[in-house]
Order: C-alpha cells, then sequence, then structure tokens
C-alpha cells in the first residue's frame, strides 16, 4: 500500500488543491510514472463523469406542495408557540381568534385551515402512500379531534370525542385531497382531487373569518 | 462554499428577504423555499438517492432555518447557511438509517492495486456518444454512488457536485483535513472499481 501522503498528492492534484510549485513536481512525476498516470487518468475522467451526472440543482417533485406544507407547518408552530405562551384562562374561542389575527395567517394560516379535517395525501410517486393529518379544527369548542393509521384497513381513522349524537340518517363524507396550490396574492389554497379537479377553496374574508368555497356535496 | 444564485436585475436580494422573514413575513420566506428549494433538494437526493427522503428532509431543511432565521446574523451568505443546515439535517438522517453500501472501503486497511500502464482516454465505451448511452452511464454513476457508505458519499457530493474546498468539507462535516482526503480517495477508488469498465484504461 502507498503511503497515505501520496494518495493524498494524487487527490489534492485531481482536485486542484495543490499549490503552483507541488504541482509542478507532481506533473513530473506523472510523466515519469505512468503507473500513477494511469491512475490519474482513469480518475479525472470519474471526477468528469460524476460532475456531468450529478446536477447541483433539481427540479423539486410537486414543487408548489412543497412550498404550501412549509407554510402549514411554520403556522402550526406559530400556533403552538402562541398556545404554549396563552394562560388556561384564554378560552378556546379567544384562542381561535387571536390565532386568525396573527400577521402570517393570510398567507400561512389560510393553508392550516385549509387542511382541517381533511385528509391530505402526501406526494408519493409509489403506491405505499400513507395519509397525513396536517392539523384539525373543530367549530364546536367541545370537540376534540384525534387520528391515527389503521394498517388493516389501510384507512385513516378520524375520531372525534365530544360529538353530539349523530342521526342516523346523517351522511358523513370525506375529501381526498392529492395536493394544493397556495395564492399567496389573495391568500387563498385550492385543493384537488388526483383527476386534478378543484374541491375546495379556502380563503377569509374581509374580517378574517375562514371562508369555504366548494362545490363538492357535504354529508 | 456555496454561494447564493445569481439574481436577476430587479430581483429582491436575499438580505432583504431574509429581513423580512425574520420579521416574521412567510411570503418572503417562501419566496427564498422557490429559490432554493431545487438545489437544497438535489444535495440532500443525491445524498439520500431516494426521492421521497429526500423531499422530506428538504422541507425540514427549511424548517429549520425558518425557526433559526431570528439567530441568523448574515455573517455569511443565506444559502451557505441554509446549505449547512441541509446538510447536518440530511446527515443526521444517515446516521440514523445507518445505510451502508456493500463491500466498502475501509479508509485504513484497504489496499488499492493499479495495472501497469498509462492512457489519457478511456478505451471502447467509456465515452459515450448518444444521449442513450449518457442516460445509461448517468444511471451507473448513480447507483454506484448509492453504494458508497454515508461518509464516503458525502464528500463526494460536497467536493463534486457542490465544489466545496477540502477546508470547508473539513469543516463543515466536521473531520480533519486528512480525513477528507482519505474519504475522497477512497470514495473515488470504490467508484472507479464498480464502474471499472467505463473508465479503467489499458498502459
Amino acid at each position: 500500500m502507498k503511503p497515505p501522503s501520496e494518495d493524498h498528492d494524487l487527490i489534492r492534484w485531481l482536485d486542484g488543491e495543490m499549490a503552483d510549485n507541488e504541482l509542478a513536481a507532481f506533473e513530473a512525476r506523472l510523466k515519469d510514472d505512468p503507473v500513477l498516470a494511469k491512475e490519474a487518468n482513469e480518475l479525472s475522467a470519474l471526477s468528469a463523469g460524476i460532475r456531468d451526472h450529478l446536477p447541483a440543482e433539481m427540479r423539486i417533485p410537486h414543487a408548489d406542495f412543497f412550498n404550501s406544507q412549509i407554510q402549514v407547518r411554520i403556522a402550526q408552530m406559530d400556533l403552538d408557540e402562541s398556545r404554549q405562551k396563552q394562560t388556561g384562562n384564554i378560552s378556546l374561542a379567544d384562542s381561535f381568534i387571536s390565532w386568525i389575527r396573527q400577521p402570517w395567517f393570510a398567507t400561512a394560516g389560510a393553508v392550516a385551515l385549509a387542511v382541517l379535517g381533511f385528509v391530505w395525501m402526501r406526494p408519493h410517486t409509489q403506491d405505499t402512500a400513507h395519509s397525513l393529518i396536517l392539523s384539525f379544527y373543530t367549530p364546536g369548542l367541545g370537540v376534540e379531534a384525534s387520528t391515527y393509521h389503521d394498517n388493516e384497513a389501510d384507512a385513516t381513522v378520524l375520531m372525534l370525542d365530544g360529538l353530539e349524537e349523530v342521526p342516523a340518517d346523517r351522511k358523513i363524507s370525506g375529501i381526498s385531497v392529492h395536493r394544493s396550490e397556495t395564492e399567496l396574492e389573495i391568500a387563498a389554497t385550492t385543493l384537488f382531487d388526483a383527476a386534478g379537479s378543484p374541491l375546495l377553496v379556502i380563503s377569509r374574508d374581509a374580517v378574517g373569518h375562514p371562508l369555504f368555497l366548494t362545490n363538492t356535496p357535504r354529508g | 462554499m456555496p454561494s447564493s444564485a445569481s439574481t436577476d436585475p430587479g430581483e429582491v436580494s436575499d438580505i432583504d428577504l431574509v429581513k423580512r422573514s425574520q420579521a416574521g413575513d412567510t411570503r418572503a420566506f417562501d419566496t427564498l423555499v422557490t429559490k432554493y428549494r431545487g438545489r437544497i433538494y438535489a444535495m440532500t437526493y443525491h445524498l439520500i438517492q431516494n426521492e421521497t427522503e429526500a423531499w422530506d428532509l428538504a422541507q425540514e431543511a427549511f424548517i429549520k432555518a425558518w425557526r433559526a432565521l431570528p439567530n441568523f446574523k448574515q455573517d455569511a451568505a443565506f444559502y451557505t447557511w441554509l446549505y449547512r443546515i441541509a446538510h447536518n439535517v440530511t446527515y443526521d438522517w444517515l446516521r440514523k438509517k445507518k445505510i451502508q453500501g456493500d463491500g466498502e472501503f475501509d479508509d485504513e486497511r484497504t489496499e488499492h492495486r493499479v495495472a501497469a500502464g498509462a492512457e489519457a482516454t478511456p478505451k471502447g465505451d467509456a465515452a459515450p456518444d448518444t444521449a442513450m448511452r449518457n442516460a445509461e452511464l448517468g444511471q451507473r454513476i448513480q447507483e454506484a454512488i448509492s453504494r458508497l457508505s454515508p461518509e464516503h458519499r458525502q464528500v463526494i457530493v460536497l467536493r463534486e457536485v457542490e465544489g466545496l474546498a477540502y477546508e470547508e468539507i473539513s469543516a463543515l462535516v466536521p473531520c480533519s483535513l486528512g480525513t477528507v482526503m482519505s474519504r475522497l480517495f477512497y470514495a473515488r477508488k470504490k467508484l472507479q472499481e464498480q464502474l471499472k469498465d467505463v473508465y479503467e484504461t489499458t498502459l
């Protein structure tokens, strides 16, 4: 095995990390040592191949969703932080209203509301996609929502504690959201189904209350 | 260290966007995300070699950046700072996953043997001249890199893709300069071995 410094010389030459005097001496060695020259040429070609085939910038899949989900998570963090700062004397309603009044709500908050109570599909390209609940919003103050994924049923189960008894003839339906697009200028988020059709538009009205526009029949 | 992308005239500077983001302007931060998501994703993808995980890690990097923004003093370019965060997020993930390549080189024990002879250009199909061959070669290089250990993959990406100097790699990893050189050497030897039919030359 060659001394480590010899390997280092080769690597430093390859990466252009040699000083001028070192470079001249090493290139003289290359002329005299065909084995070293062969090694240097092969590694040099390999480096060029790697640089050619590994782009420093790539098109990110589901770019809009990538951005919007970051905004949702930021909104959630701010919400969590806000809740932690609040005392227990503040009612849930007050808390919710103060959340809406936060400056970030104009952009990210709208997105957060967009996913309340809906199952948001992750942008998988594989068949093993799992649903992910990003946030909840329960208009009834006494209702608490939670969720888990049932592997056997391969379904996301939404639990609503504190809900009044639902009449037997009441139908409940959900929306499977495939992707979303956020229009920051108008602080509105549109949710689309797998076919690309808009399911729901979420924004807020002039006084900051959530505004839902949907063409999906509600159960 | 990677620096920010060149900006078009009229485009809002990173400094302005960062200041607005630090003041809580999520729209400004969204602009920064849009500007750098492709580069951050490329880095995480090259290190992870998995589209979904790379997507998640890139997003995690931006979230961490948002949380750390109040502490960003702008003593470095925003992208340089963001890149460090993304790198650390990704490498932490790699460490946790303990992804190991097959037949990994051992920096301390492995000997490398080089056949006698030298030739400046690769033989046979080594210079693919069609798009298909080029794509196939790219795929093979990607596969070969995916078989490297996280440590070796890391230095290859930092050096060959990001063009970082040794000292920058040393500071980012972190490790000694000697370790950077050793890892680069053995990572390349491993790749050379896997791509022997492409890059091997004869004396």
